[in-house]
């Protein structure tokens, strides 16, 4: 419980220095080549519309979804999915990446997954805005129920900064951990609810499972948005799943900085 | 007993290093109470008080863990047992490339460090003048970092660190910054802040450059303090264990040479 407010308190003390380095690790990214800004759409880009021409052209498995096109369906999830990839796996490596403000200045560690959750999330809120206007284009302008994308903006940022501080400590420790998150964040994007509906898998148990998996209770949410119509309270059982695995990993990641916080100086 | 005279206080302070025998036991002792490190006792019970104003020099060879103890008071790494009291805003000249964010412009790195440091930007705004003329880097200074030499790098560290009046000045001989024009000009504004109230921390080897800064002096041997007390006489103390540790190597050099031939 200390140990939390402590934490607190280092994001509040460092609220200026957290958001100057999340732009700075922003601008990072995509300074310096020619295309700059362009690549942070350019890459999604191309990864949608393969999946796109997969499932549309080749597979011919996608139907509208609702009236929407499959095309929408997907982005939906998928945009949500760009911002939890990069978290899992930069998320996990941002110890390592700011090594310098661990073993050279006097900084607070815990606000460093922090930043860069934020500076993937700006990116995010770019691609956002994106999406809005392509659902836009295709004839589905925004609605009432986009009303409630902040909440689902706001887990998603909770849920993967407290994973940035529980995966990075580890990281810090072993880079066998850091391979391993690479490892799983393939599987993780098929084992997650983001081509397909979890909602209507058959098998009970697996559905059950997978309802847990905060990966699709996101995806889920921005599809409750901007495809289903549905508000969050009428999902009552994956908001409170939601709340359950969130508990566990801020334990998690409390429980990391605890017992790393004093050793992470010295290993890394 | 509160003394608010003190600025740095160490009090049976033990640092431990933990070493395992590759990342994945380290790994695996997160979660394991039962695999054990090898401890490295690089700070073994140390115990010293400096008041506000003091200027101290601290001796000690290779290893004998200044390096850790000088970490612990800027407060980048924690002791494993024991207090460390430090009172006032400590300026470290360690390692003056080290710290900076490379894609950070330097004028946008005075100013994060400045935050850092706990100065607000209105404070730092006065102090810019002074940083960068001090730097000398001219059209580099709204250049990133990352364009810079070291020389540059440790330029505008030293003007940094030295112009956001340091409470506490620690600063490691171990650095040679620039040319013998920039050399000049940062000891004399050592001997500029030593002069005020600062208390001063002074890390080397040389015994003499020492005398001259200093009038207290604490010599450090693997991990243990050995001796404390005025400069003259710690920087005898530590010529002579210098000389006795040379002497005993050689010696030990000339038995194995001997023995060999013996075989």
């Amino acid at each position: 419980m200390n140990t939390l407010l402590e934490i607190l308190r280092d994001h509040r003390d460092y609220r200026k220095q957290i958001i100057k380095l999340a732009k700075s690790d922003m601008v990072k990214t995509y300074k310096g080549a020619a295309l700059g800004w362009a690549w942070a759409i350019i890459k999604p880009a191309i990864t949608i519309f393969v999946f796109w021409f997969a499932f549309s052209i080749g597979l011919r498995h996608g139907q509208p979804v609702d009236g929407y096109p499959f095309f929408l369906w997907l982005i939906a999830g998928m945009i949500p999915w760009f911002y939890m990839r990069d978290m899992l796996q930069g998320g996990s490596g941002s110890l390592r990446r700011y090594s310098y403000l661990v073993t050279k200045i006097k900084f607070p560690v815990d606000t460093i997954p922090t930043f860069v959750s934020l500076s993937y999330f700006f990116v995010h809120l770019g691609l956002l805005l994106i999406m809005i206007c392509i659902y836009t284009a295709f004839g589905f302008p925004p609605n009432i129920y986009y009303l409630q994308l902040p909440l689902f903006l706001f887990m998603m940022f909770m849920f993967f900064t407290a994973w940035g501080l529980f995966s990075s400590l580890l990281s810090a420790v072993s880079k066998d951990f850091m391979n391993m998150v690479k490892a799983v964040t393939q599987a993780l994007f098929w084992l997650s609810g983001i081509l397909y509906d979890a909602d209507r898998i058959q098998v009970g148990w697996i559905r059950e499972t997978l309802l847990f998996n905060p990966i699709t209770l996101i995806a889920n949410g921005y599809r409750n948005c901007f495809v289903y119509h549905r508000w969050f309270w009428e999902t009552p059982g994956q908001m409170r799943n939601f709340i359950i695995v969130y508990v566990v990993m801020l334990a998690l990641a409390v429980w990391a900085y605890k017992k790393l916080r004093r050793d992470i100086p010295d290993v890394l | 007993m509160e003394n608010n005279n003190i600025a740095i206080e160490f009090k049976n302070v033990t640092k431990v290093y933990k070493l395992y025998k590759d990342d994945k036991q380290r790994f695996r002792a997160v979660f394991n109470k039962r695999i054990k490190p090898i401890l490295k006792y690089a700070i073994n019970d140390v115990s010293f008080t400096i008041e506000k104003g003091e200027s101290v020099a601290l001796f000690g060879r290779n290893g004998a863990g200044k390096s850790t103890m000088l970490k612990m008071i800027t407060g980048v790494t924690y002791p494993a047992s024991g207090e460390i009291t430090v009172n006032g805003r400590v300026s470290a000249l360690l390692e003056l490339t080290a710290g900076f964010d490379q894609e950070f412009t330097g004028r946008e790195n005075i100013y994060f460090r400045g935050q850092l440091q706990g100065i607000n930007d209105d404070e730092i705004r006065g102090l810019e003048d002074e940083i960068v003329e001090f730097a000398d880097l001219g059209d580099y200074m709204d250049q990133p970092v990352r364009t810079y030499s070291s020389g540059m790098k440790a330029r505008l560290g030293f003007a940094i660190n030295a112009n956001i009046k340091p409470e506490i000045l620690i600063v490691d001989e171990a650095l040679s910054v620039g040319d013998m024009e920039f050399r000049k000009k940062c000891n004399t504004k050592i001997n500029e802040i030593v002069g005020s109230n600062v208390t001063f921390l002074f890390v080397t080897h040389s015994t003499e450059t020492a005398k001259s800064f200093c009038k207290r002096g604490i010599v450090m041997r693997q991990g243990k303090m050995v001796f404390d007390g005025a400069i003259d006489d710690a920087a005898e103390f530590y010529n002579n264990m210098v000389m006795a540790d040379m002497e005993a190597k050689r010696k030990l050099k000339a038995e194995r040479a001997k023995q060999k031939v013996l075989k």
